[in-house]
């Protein structure tokens, strides 16, 4: 009797084995992502969590990947490089997603890249533009056109299109500040313009009349500003108390609506930023992806957002091709060809994973970022 | 030039002095570095903008956002630090940490992690004259500045209780056989500690128009260094020490750019300092 039990329980367990391995085929499609959503950067990490999460229902909606679902593995990295380290050890060995998307800074996702490359999956960094991350190897990419290109379209802007002579460098002292001011230099100095001034600071300075109040003295006819939204904000509202007349020209740093433009108010107006998110766009599928995340979250989303999700509609996108695999999905990144995303139409990805898009510039006006210009001539943006 | 940059260092100066008060105060009597000090101005800052969008009066939102944190305060130490006096000096410190890093994260869980404006449209106007710009928010603080510390002052030697505080700060146990209810001398300074702490979030956010779940990490600690600095616990020393970090950050800035992150410029004064004068500016004679 006790053997009969015993034989029983062993089918159940054999069919059920079975069961679940006819099941495997149904079970969802996972997707790896990680964001500070706590500590200094939480603002950008909740935006891009946000929109991650908007991504995967609207993935979801659409029939998910050849009718399976997409399921989002989600981790705060606390804008902590060991946290990102053993957050893509986690979604990498444990976790088994077939792709991943960096919602977080460069700090974070450069040293979390060797990891996939390692793990032989490929990752696409949202906005973190550090030159080395798709370096690391053929399964990282960039979702937004590098740090480099925007520093070098920040110096076409101000020396060609705004013809400044005089130029004044503020920037933030970490990989995102450091690449686009020593980019925008180089640029500006070998068309001939003259920087009287570069200074720098730390993530969280709030504090810049002391500065402000020497490059007043020193009269420039443009600052470059490489910040964040707060510090951003402070920037513009400070140098409006001193004084300061000169074209003021940011980067996407400050591309944000409740964290910038309203706290900097009035002081924003004129301000012109390169950016990758055209919010005049005519596209439908921005004004639907705006309106959604408007709609969904109860405020405009800013380019940390729209890049986040970009990179998992891209994912969706080669996976509708290629299916969930790897090393199918590396692959076919490197086919993709002028497919349309909410930061702009993506060319192609060159050798090195360096997305070729065009580089939106845009200008505060009434309170509300509008379209100033879009450059897309090859020589500058091309990586 | 000169002037304006002297003008920005005393004003820098004086937001320093008003964030490292409370802490300064809880420091002289108790010997406890109060790290969630910080955690008070973050909160300060949040029921300040929340008072302040609810009756639509800033002096209102000041009065009971002082109370509600000055009582947070009460709180804290009679169930954190009270249990823990008998400790050596890191317990309650690293206790203070952890209350802080709870504090930012409430905060964030509940008003969410992007920065939220602080717009108040104060009855008088920002002074531009002879090339010189005096921000209307400055002259707020210089003003709020001065009566809280005529306020202390009063307290502290013109009164009874001031004079148990005093009687506290030297000697806790010598204070308590003479007969002085130092639980409730405790209780007082943690209640001014905290609501200064809180009338300084309020103005810091009034200033740069943001308020944000992290504002009170750069406080956390160059508030250690003022009050070090200042002599550890003297309220007068910290308001010296806190003009003259200001003035210093602000001519480094100035005049030798930023080689080292604004922030390390204040350590690099205390280090040097510290190394003439160990005692900091002012010794433990002239605290409280």
């Amino acid at each position: 009797m006790k053997r009969k039990v015993f034989s029983l329980i062993l089918v159940v367990i054999m069919v059920l084995a079975f069961n679940s391995l006819a099941m495997a085929q149904d079970d969802p499609i996972k997707l790896g992502f990680f964001a500070p959503v706590t500590g200094p950067a939480a603002a950008d990490g909740e935006s891009a969590l946000n929109s991650a999460k908007l991504a995967i229902e609207v993935i979801n909606e659409k029939g998910g990947i050849d009718g399976r679902e997409v399921e989002l593995v989600n981790y705060d990295d606390h804008l902590d490089s060991k946290q990102s380290v053993s957050i893509a050890q986690k979604l990498t060995t444990r976790d088994n997603v077939v792709a991943v998307v960096s919602g977080s800074y460069s700090g974070t996702t450069r040293p979390a890249a060797n990891i996939y490359q390692n793990a032989k999956v490929p990752m696409i960094s949202a906005y973190a533009i550090h030159p080395d991350i798709p370096k690391s190897g053929d399964y990282i990419f960039q979702q937004s056109f590098p740090g480099p290109v925007q520093g070098k379209v920040g110096g076409y802007m101000a020396v060609d299109n705004l013809g400044a002579q005089k130029i004044a460098i503020l920037y933030v002292d970490n990989d995102f500040g450091n690449t686009l001011n020593d980019n925008f230099q180089k640029y500006v100095e070998d068309k001939g313009a003259e920087v009287v001034y570069v200074d720098s600071f730390a993530i969280g300075e709030r504090e810049f009349n002391p500065v402000l109040t020497k490059i007043k003295g020193l009269n420039p006819d443009l600052i470059y500003v490489v910040a964040y939204a707060g510090e951003g904000a402070a920037i513009m509202r400070q140098s409006v108390d001193v004084g300061i007349e000169a074209q003021i020209l940011g980067t996407e740093g400050m591309d944000s609506t409740t964290q910038f433009l309203q706290v900097a108010g009035d002081a924003a107006e004129g301000l012109i930023i390169t950016t990758n998110l055209n919010r005049d766009s005519e596209e439908e599928q921005v004004r639907d992806y705006i309106n959604r995340y408007t709609e969904k979250y109860g405020f405009a989303p800013d380019m940390v957002g729209a890049s986040t999700y970009d990179g998992f509609m891209l994912l969706a996108h080669v996976m509708r091709q290629v299916g969930p695999d790897s090393e199918a999905i590396k692959d076919a990144m490197y086919e993709v060809e002028d497919y349309m995303t909410n930061t702009g139409l993506l060319y192609r990805y060159n050798e090195i994973g360096e997305a070729v898009k065009p580089v939106q510039v845009q200008i505060v006006k009434d309170g509300e970022f509008h379209y100033y210009d879009q450059i897309t001539d090859m020589d500058i943006i091309a990586p | 030039m000169f002037l304006q940059q002297l003008l920005n260092s005393i004003a820098i100066g004086s937001v320093y002095a008003l964030t490292s008060m409370g802490a300064t105060l809880i420091y002289g009597i108790l010997g406890i570095l109060d790290i969630a000090n910080a955690g008070a101005y973050v909160l300060g800052a949040y029921l300040g903008l929340l008072f302040y969008s609810l009756s639509g009066n800033i002096l209102i939102a000041f009065v009971v956002t002082m109370i509600i944190t000055g009582l947070f305060g009460i709180l804290i130490q009679k169930y954190v630090y009270r249990p823990l006096l008998s400790q050596p000096a890191y317990i309650p410190l690293i206790a203070s940490i952890g209350i802080f890093i709870f504090i930012e994260n409430i905060i964030r869980l509940i008003a969410g992690p992007t920065i939220k404006e602080f717009t108040v449209n104060l009855p008088f106007q920002s002074l531009n004259f002879a090339n010189l710009h005096i921000n209307n928010v400055w002259v707020l603080i210089f003003i709020v500045a001065l009566i809280l510390m005529f306020l202390l002052w009063y307290l502290l030697k013109m009164t009874k209780i001031g004079l148990a505080w005093r009687a506290t700060a030297q000697d806790l146990d010598i204070a308590k056989t003479m007969g002085i209810n130092t639980n409730r001398v405790i209780s007082l300074n943690f209640f001014l500690g905290y609501s200064f702490a809180a009338s300084a979030g309020i103005l810091i956010g009034i200033l740069y128009n943001s308020i944000y779940p992290t504002m009170g990490s750069v406080v956390s600690y160059k508030m250690l260094a003022i009050i070090v600095l200042g002599g550890l616990g003297n309220p007068f020393g910290t308001l010296v020490a806190a003009l003259l970090i200001g003035f210093i950050e602000t001519m480094v800035g100035a005049y030798i750019g930023f080689f080292i992150p604004r922030n390390a410029i204040a350590f690099v004064a205390l280090v040097i300092i510290l190394l003439i004068s160990p005692q900091g500016l002012f010794t433990q004679k002239s605290r409280i």
